[in-house]
């Protein structure tokens, strides 16, 4: 499939030759004896299974690292229930966590990996912070993707810009003056369980995966989930809804981890939120058709940023605030972002315009995140210019 | 659909006959009140922008209803086209009745291949009116489009389309198109323009001023064999609605003879409402669509 050699291209081979793609898991297998032991290795060396063993153990009781691709899955849960093999399931979805931990190996002076919370149902959050200057929490910009999962371009668009931003250091001007002045902070997958559960049992999942007492369905919208105007227009009490806001705002701890995070640092002046599909570009407010104070400048800003967007590959975004451009939405991050004090708030609707929607074909990936980093190069070099 | 840029507000009298200047002065008056009671705002807060904002996207609403109905009319598969702007169009909001527009709006060829290609800008122009009916379904549709493709084309691909449908092998084993990945195999492409084409009709029916549909994705086909040479399938869509973000299951039937009208039936199962819609059309006996005068 062509997403697997894209991802694979846009990653580069680091540890494994095999080509790797979302969904691929480690199991942690327990072996007791020697006949556990053969068994084991029985299964490892099957050719067609492609399995992978990370950490062998010296001694018995020891557990073993196997990373399974996703294709594999089916078969070797079979088989090691069915050989009565004791195992978990540990890791799960590699490749984004891997790309930003080499990333931060790549790049040590620039990049380091940041654990900032964790999600409903366990997984670590990850950021990937790039500073210059290490002490001060200098002036820093939010670069925030995946929060609703099925919008995969958005989590593969981050990435790519995660790696361009530490591979443009010190070679493309624009980037490092601005890492000169300021710090970026970029959260690639902002809600882990979602994007799992995209990858296992429903593509078009949109929420988070935290479970609602009283209710068959799950999650709620993370991105009706923060303190601004929560639970107003645009969004819902119904926990089977795709908008529904949650019992409470920050209720979702995934949300949670960024606000605590934003808030404890205390000097963030940018926050871009990455979505798909319909290629728009908005500022606040979306819970209110009210203009926000810093509307005009905003907008200019934004037009800037699309203009140089489009100039990559002629691809149109249009510029608005939220409530009037797509739809009243109340509890969402940039509009409490600007609430609080984050003057540059902006949400990217990405590629493309509704022929594929949230599925869009893995050949569109380069050149999204290529066209996109234009744009939010153009809305940075403003905030460094702009610093208040 | 894929519209591209805002166009820009349309103030001042439409192109279409003469009217009396009283009624209209009504029709403005109550334009006023629509638009507070929609936006929750103070006196102070409505004004130009966003009366514009509103305009805007009912002319928006109304051409995608409009290529919706009109794609399925065409019974095409091969013709099938997307909104590309809105140029111009006029809005009027009726509390009790719902909302009349009057739009003009470019279109071009439906195409799943890379997003701009040099040289292929053919825009076709179409002329619709349109009536929301209060948010209840079917809006009614009145709508000519120019030539877009040569139809002497058109008839030979719509045939090719059919032979390869019927050369495919049954049952198909087909889990979704596209794929997770956003990948349709060539092989499968004819599949995915009849499920288009048939989605058209439901689409049509479901939009309303505020909601707007798109094709998600296809999770089921089944064809069956037919004694009149017709194209008979089954499948199921996922179609995606914007405003409320949900996911809609649909399942359609469709019976279709390159140049005949299409048949469809179909079932949604729909979260919000209560009822659950469901609808069917034969293509010969559809009435013609009735707009009522203000």
């Amino acid at each position: 499939m062509r997403w697997i050699l894209f991802i694979g291209a846009l990653i580069g081979s680091s540890i494994c030759s095999r080509e790797k793609f979302f969904g691929d898991q480690v199991f942690r297998i327990n072996v007791r004896n020697g006949d556990e032991i053969s068994k084991l290795s029985q299964l490892v060396n099957s050719n067609n299974l492609k399995l992978n063993v990370w950490k062998s153990p010296s001694t018995f009781n020891r557990p073993v690292d196997v990373l399974v691709p996703s294709v594999s899955l089916q078969p070797v849960k079979s088989f090691l229930t069915s050989q009565g093999l004791e195992y978990e399931v540990t890791i799960e979805d590699l490749q984004i966590y891997h790309e930003m931990d080499n990333i931060a190996s790549d790049f040590p002076d620039l990049a380091s990996r940041v654990k900032i919370g964790h999600s409903f149902e366990n997984r670590p959050m990850y950021v990937l912070k790039f500073s210059t200057e290490e002490g001060v929490p200098r002036p820093a910009i939010w670069l925030n993707a995946g929060i609703h999962s099925r919008e995969w371009i958005s989590q593969a668009t981050a990435i790519w810009t995660a790696r361009k931003i530490a591979s443009d250091y010190q070679r493309d001007p624009a980037i490092t003056s601005i890492l000169e002045k300021m710090d970026i902070f970029l959260l690639p997958v902002a809600n882990p369980d979602g994007y799992v559960y995209t990858q296992t049992q429903n593509r078009l999942w949109r929420k988070t995966r935290s479970l609602n007492p009283g209710s068959p369905c799950f999650g709620a919208d993370p991105n009706r989930n923060w303190n601004a105007s929560f639970a107003g227009k645009g969004a819902s009490d119904d926990p089977c809804s795709e908008v529904y806001h949650g019992p409470h705002a920050n209720s979702e701890v995934e949300v949670k981890s960024v606000v605590d995070f934003i808030q404890k640092h205390g000097n963030f002046k940018c926050f871009i939120d990455l979505h798909s599909y319909s290629q728009l570009m908005m500022y606040p407010y979306g819970y209110t058709a009210k203009k926000a104070p810093d509307a005009e400048e905003l907008d200019k800003l934004a037009r800037r940023a699309a203009k140089a967007l489009a100039s990559v590959s002629g691809t149109e975004y249009q510029v608005g605030p939220t409530c009037t451009t797509v739809y009243p939405a109340s509890g969402s991050s940039i509009d409490w972002a600007y609430d609080n004090g984050i003057k540059f708030a902006f949400t990217l609707e990405l590629r493309d315009t509704g022929t594929y929607g949230f599925l869009l074909p893995a050949n569109q990936i380069i050149p999204t995140a290529e066209e996109t980093w234009l744009g939010l190069k153009t809305i940075m070099e403003h905030v460094r210019d702009n610093l208040y | 659909m894929q519209p591209r840029r805002p166009p820009p507000p349309a103030p001042g009298s439409g192109p279409w006959g003469p009217r009396p200047a009283a009624p209209l002065i009504a029709l403005l008056l109550l334009l006023v009140p629509v638009v507070a009671a929609a936006e929750s705002e103070s006196a102070e807060d409505r004004g130009q922008p966003q009366d514009a904002g509103l305009q805007r996207r009912l002319l928006q609403q109304a051409a995608r209803a409009a290529l919706h109905f009109f794609n399925f009319r065409a019974g095409s598969p091969s013709a099938l086209r997307v909104l590309a702007q809105v140029q111009k169009g006029r809005a009027w909001i009726n509390p009790k009745e719902g909302c009349k527009v009057d739009v003009v709006f470019s279109t071009e060829r439906y195409n799943l291949e890379s997003l701009l290609q040099e040289g292929e800008g053919h825009l076709g122009k179409c002329s619709a009116r349109v009536l929301f009916k209060n948010q209840k379904p079917r809006p009614a549709v009145n709508v000519t489009c120019t030539r877009l493709i040569e139809k002497k084309k058109r008839q030979q691909e719509d045939y090719l389309l059919y032979k390869q449908m019927k050369q495919l092998k049954n049952p198909l084993e087909i889990v979704s198109i596209p794929d997770n990945h956003g990948h349709i195999d060539p092989s499968l492409r004819p599949i995915w323009d009849l499920a288009f084409l048939g989605s058209s009709y439901v689409m049509w029916e479901m939009t309303t001023q505020f909601s707007r549909y798109y094709l998600a994705q296809l999770t089921s086909v089944r064809q069956w064999k037919t004694n009149d040479d017709t194209i008979d399938f089954d499948y199921t869509v996922l179609l995606h609605e914007l405003s409320t973000q949900e996911i809609i299951p649909c399942r359609i039937h469709l019976v279709w003879y390159p140049g005949k009208p299409l048949k469809v039936k179909y079932h949604c199962q729909e979260l919000q409402t209560p009822e659950e819609a469901s609808g069917t059309e034969e293509g010969s006996a559809v009435a013609p669509t009735e707009l009522s005068n203000f």
